[in-house]
């Protein structure tokens, strides 16, 4: 097929898709008025893409969700339950460097405006003393705090990080849209949209000359470690949790930078130090990169009601001990009303005028301003000036003056006479529109970007090259970072070829060899250990599901169940899978419970509840693989049917032995595996000596036995050894006593005996901490113990001693109890 | 007047707790009007270590540090302060005056407007209060006589009831109940007058109590109390309102702090680790000295 331009099937590989691309203003939208060499370079990486999917754009769309997937991309609005795959368009938005840099500087110098603000109102005070600035607009910031005024940052920045949201015009002008100086949301988001799309699309971004991002995060870390004390610094990004909306985009960002991701009751201060809680004691914390609000950081200091902050936090800071970025108190200015003063503040402070402006915005706390905003609603966005609740915005958010019911019309105007500071309003911003894959096609859609700023080791600014791009179903982007119907983009900056960016070879400083990633938190070692012990768990309820179906199916009568299956089903009851007494039911109905009655504390689907919640967590040291094999569904089953619940109980079996193998082949042998592994060698030996309890009370038939056996997958080998039916003694030392079986108790103890060996000690005296002579003393005990006598009070012993080297190991290594911040102390009322 | 005063409070905890630290927020802060000589403070056991803070409101902060375990601990503030009466200004700007003048000011600092315009973490703005205040708080009104209408309206509509609530208790719900305590009271008037524009603030302090005809005053039977200073512009700066007892604060009443509502000036706050239930025990006497 010569011709490759066009034929009966639509157009072939290599025409361009974009050829009949039309916006509804030439002028207004990117591609269409882009110069003619980024013009050429959007086709080329839309007739890239074609030919990847063979023609077919949705194939191209299905690869990349693919990386998304992969990637772990996900999100939660607000009310969310699940996190949902993240939504991405394979067609960047294509930015010349000559406009970028133009952008860039326009960026830069408000960064640098905004620090300036920030240094005054916490510092001299100028600003409102002369009057450029109303008081009002700082104690309006609820993330404005007073405490900070006159206590200076390390390396006197205030602001490190530094967002902001831009649209372009009409007209080709690019304006601000908003700052955000508190949180820089979005920057991992534009570092995995980057990720998905060079991973799925291969060489394309670098053949148009895409500038790559990796100086960006390399100065975030260095401009960071520059201002802290120590040279080789610990630095940790402070999360809120995982429940944060955010939560997966922080653990990423913590994984990529290789900073520890840490939450407040991993942290602790002592003596204006604020250290960490690992497995080998408390590790001094130099920096935090904090992504959690000032009210929320200290509840000695701020918010007493916080159960996310540390105590005494901001001792430390003022200390000058540590870095905190930003400093408590930068989102003072990234109000929406502020927004009103930069032009004069600019002029005032650089002595120069904005280079990037920002929307048109009025603050009503001024009197003329408050009466221009009630004369001309209908041309104008209404915003929450601090993004507070009130009447007509209980969210804090903006709406179009012109879609203001006649009633809610009088309700504003009474609430501008009221509380006139509340209020702001800004001037409509049109947007320009992109082109877009969707559904339908490519068609234009209206877009915003988010722009990242972090200062290098220099405390310079850098700008990362391009950013967040945000495209909208419905045309509002003011809201939140992604909505519903809302799909992001890659921003990619291009350099021409022979430009000097292009040619400038990557200057690649080789990091300095290590083989650990920092020392383990208490809190992960504490996630892992569970997970380690979940994941047993849940795979031994499967493995009980599927002994006990075939043991009933071979054994049923008429009067009811085996002997096998029926203590099979007891152990269930004991695991806690099935309700008590439900081994009365049918085999097939206990076997669906144990599987999926999401009220039973240990069914499966229970235990995969919280292995998912833990697997969020641990998600900075989950490899991708695990990660995914973690995620497939449950498999399903039909209720009653017990060959579609044995076939559910294989895949479960097979998919938890996935992951586990996937976890013990790429976590490398750090701690971190070792608590993993003990995990699941302590619910092992413990499931173990249980099974033995309840399936050989004193005496068992060579069914219960071989059931006995089958959950310890060594059937093949008693077969073998002693060829045979089965018998206690030899089945009981095969399943518990025998060191050479993976599964039985006496392999687990010495794996649990070694991994505590080889964990760091707190004691200096050189003797061993309570959990090593526990687990020596455990080890040699079932060593030395003989098959034919074993009695059922030998076996309750050995569980009872297995629970006590569990709590010694929590009290060792895991938290103490959390703090509790006590808010209702004082009955002082009369 | 000349008072002494002694506030005992005993925090006391079912289990040890361990790494307690507590701020307190009982030193008078410097107050037009009263005088204090012969500030003293007893805490047993001594903390491992202790801070003074002052601000980032009207307030003084003593932030304790007891590293040991700790089964009970005793604090005890005592001194002795002349109140005189505060001068009451005959006129004050009409609410809409006031509302430019609070937002011209330009100023920041503890006692400026600008910190107590908005709304604040336990005084949050709620339509019914607005709305329920709205007659007494109109345009043209002298702001001074439209809160003291405030606090005669809240006198009378509502019932002291000691236990009703608690201090996380919010304005909105005492103001549907119709019911509380001083400090409820105080932020129902808070948010009433912020949500005209008027800067108002939370003081907490003690107020002298007058026994029964014929009885004696009962030692230790006192308690702390709270009250609402409002900004009445420029001139007369803040003029303290006690709604609990429809007045205008005068000799009786001794400010101890001032800040946006009750979380600012909190007599006992802190973190410790452990499970226990904290107890808390109270005993306030406020005696004149004549």
């Amino acid at each position: 097929m010569a011709n490759q331009a066009e034929d009966l099937f639509g157009p072939g590989p290599g025409a361009d898709p974009l050829a009949y691309y039309q916006a509804g203003e030439p002028g207004g939208d990117a591609y269409l008025a882009a110069q003619p060499q980024v013009a050429d370079a959007w086709r080329s990486f839309v007739a890239g893409l074609v030919a990847q999917g063979n023609g077919d754009l949705a194939r191209v769309r299905g690869f990349l969700d693919r990386h998304v997937d992969e990637l772990g991309l996900a999100y939660r609005l607000t009310g969310d339950e699940q996190e949902r795959a993240w939504p991405l368009s394979p067609i960047p938005i294509l930015i010349g460097a000559a406009e970028w840099s133009g952008i860039e500087a326009g960026l830069v110098q408000r960064a640098e405006l905004l620090e300036a603000v920030l240094r005054d109102i916490y510092g001299d005070q100028h600003l409102f003393a002369d009057g450029h600035l109303p008081p009002a607009m700082a104690s309006g910031s609820p993330h404005f705090a007073r405490r900070m005024i006159g206590v200076k940052p390390p390396g006197g920045h205030y602001l490190r990080q530094y967002a902001v949201d831009l649209a372009r015009g009409p007209d080709g002008s690019w304006r601000v849209l908003a700052d955000r100086t508190r949180l820089s949301i979005g920057v991992g988001y534009a570092l995995e949209n980057r990720l998905a799309l060079s991973r799925s699309t291969g060489s394309l971004l670098g053949s148009i000359g895409a500038r790559r991002q990796s100086d960006f995060f390399d100065a975030l870390r260095e401009g960071i470690a520059a201002d802290c004390v120590r040279s080789d610094p610990r630095i940790a990004l402070f999360t809120p949790g995982r429940f944060n909306q955010s939560y997966p985009e922080q653990a990423l960002l913590a994984r990529h930078l290789g900073f520890s991701l840490v939450e407040g009751r991993d942290l602790m201060v002592r003596n204006s130090r604020l250290f960490v809680r690992t497995i080998a004691g408390v590790k001094r914390i130099d920096a935090l990169w904090r992504w959690i609000n000032t009210r929320d950081i200290d509840p000695l200091h701020f918010d007493s009601r916080s159960r996310i902050g540390v105590p005494d936090l901001l001792q430390v800071c003022v200390s000058g001990q540590m870095l905190l970025c930003n400093w408590p108190g930068a989102g003072a200015v990234e109000s929406r009303a502020m927004s009103a003063f930069m032009p004069r503040l600019c002029d005032r402070l650089l002595g120069e005028p904005l280079l990037l402006p920002n929307a048109a915005t009025w603050w009503c706390g001024g009197q003329d301003e408050r009466n221009y905003v009630a004369a001309n609603l209908d041309r104008l966005i209404i915003s929450s000036a601090f993004r507070q609740p009130n009447a007509l915005m209980p969210d804090g958010s903006s709406r179009a003056g012109a879609e203001l019911s006649a009633a809610e019309r009088a309700v504003l105007l009474q609430e501008l006479d009221r509380r006139p500071m509340d209020f702001a309003a800004q001037e409509v911003v049109r947007l320009s529109t992109t082109p877009c894959l969707d559904d339908g096609g490519i068609a234009p859609r209206g877009f915003t970007i988010r722009a990242f700023l972090t200062r290098g080791a220099d405390g310079q600014w850098v700008v990362l090259p391009g950013g967040f791009g945000r495209m909208s179903s419905d045309g509002d982007l003011r809201t939140s970072l992604i909505g519903e119907g809302d799909i992001s983009c890659d921003v990619c900056v291009l350099d021409s070829p022979g430009s000097e960016q292009a040619m400038l070879a990557p200057v690649l400083v080789p990091p300095q060899v290590r083989r650990a990633q920092g020392v383990l938190p208490s809190q992960a070692a504490d996630n892992l250990f569970w997970l380690g012990r979940y994941v047993e768990r849940s795979h031994q309820v499967a493995r009980v599901v599927r002994t006990m179906l075939d043991a009933g199916d071979a054994l049923q009568t008429e009067t009811g169940m085996g002997s096998a299956a029926s203590r099979l089903a007891r152990l269930l009851e004991r695991w806690g899978a099935v309700p008590r007494a439900a081994s009365a039911w049918r085999p097939a109905d206990i076997a669906g419970a144990a599987l999926g009655s999401a009220d039973q504390p240990g069914s499966v689907i229970t235990q995969d509840r919280r292995i998912r919640g833990l697997a969020r967590l641990l998600r900075d040291r989950l490899s991708r693989d695990s990660w995914r094999a973690l995620n497939r569904p449950l498999p399903r089953y039909v209720q009653g049917d017990s060959d579609s619940i044995t076939a559910a109980a294989d895949q479960q079996l097979e998919q938890s032995a996935a992951f586990v193998r996937l976890t013990a082949d790429t976590m490398s042998r750090s701690a971190a595996w070792r608590f993993f592994d003990l995990g699941m060698c302590i619910e092992r030996a413990s499931l173990m000596t249980q099974a033995c309890a309840t399936i050989v009370p004193g005496q068992a038939s060579a069914v219960d036995l071989a059931a006995l056996l089958d959950l310890a997958d060594a059937q093949a080998v008693y077969r073998a050894r002693y060829l045979t039916m089965p018998f206690i003694a030899p089945v009981l030392d095969m399943v518990l006593l025998d060191p050479q079986q993976p599964r039985s108790l006496v392999f687990q103890l010495g794996g649990i005996r070694d991994h505590l060996e080889t964990l760091p000690s707190l004691r200096e005296d050189g003797l061993a901490d309570l959990p090593l002579r526990l687990a020596r003393q455990l080890y040699v005990r079932a060593e030395s113990l003989d098959a034919e006598t074993l009695t059922p009070r030998t076996l309750d012993d050995l569980l009872q001693a297995l629970s006590d080297l569990s709590n010694a190991i929590s009290k060792r290594f895991f938290l103490e109890e959390a703090a509790t911040p006590e808010r209702d102390g004082a009955q002082l009322l009369s | 007047m000349i008072y002494h005063v002694n506030h005992r409070s005993v925090l006391s905890y079912a289990a040890p707790v361990f790494d307690a630290r507590i701020n307190l927020r009982l030193k008078p802060v410097a107050w037009p009007g009263q005088s204090m000589r012969d500030y003293r403070l007893e805490i047993d056991p001594m903390p491992a270590s202790m801070r003074d803070e002052v601000g980032p409101y009207v307030v003084n902060t003593l932030a304790l540090n007891l590293a040991e375990a700790l089964s009970a601990l005793t604090v005890v503030s005592s001194f002795t302060m002349q109140v005189d009466a505060p001068v009451v200004p005959q006129h004050t700007p009409s609410i809409t005056d006031l509302r430019q003048q609070a937002l011209a000011v330009q100023r920041i600092d503890a006692l400026a407007p600008a910190p107590y315009l908005y709304a604040s973490r336990l005084a949050a703005f709620e339509p019914d209060i607005a709305h329920w205040a709205a007659t007494s708080l109109t345009s043209d009104q002298q702001v001074l006589d439209g809160a003291l209408d405030l606090a005669r309206r809240i006198y009378r509509e509502f019932a002291y009831v000691p236990g009703a609530t608690s201090s996380s208790t919010s304005p909105a719900d005492a103001f549907r109940a119709r019911e509380g305590v001083c400090q409820d009271f105080a932020q129902v008037m808070i948010v009433a007058l912020r949500s005209f524009g008027i800067p108002a603030a939370y003081v907490s302090g003690y107020l002298r109590t007058i026994p029964p005809p014929g009885r004696e005053r009962l030692v230790g039977a006192d308690a702390m109390h709270a009250w609402v200073a409002v900004w009445c512009g420029d001139a007369a700066g803040w003029v303290g309102i006690d709604p609990t007892n429809d007045c205008l604060t005068g000799e009786s009443h001794i400010t101890v702090a001032m800040g946006r509502d009750y979380a600012d000036v909190a007599p006992v706050d802190g973190v410790f680790v452990g499970q226990s239930v904290q107890r808390m025990k109270v005993q306030v006497d406020v005696a004149p000295l004549d």
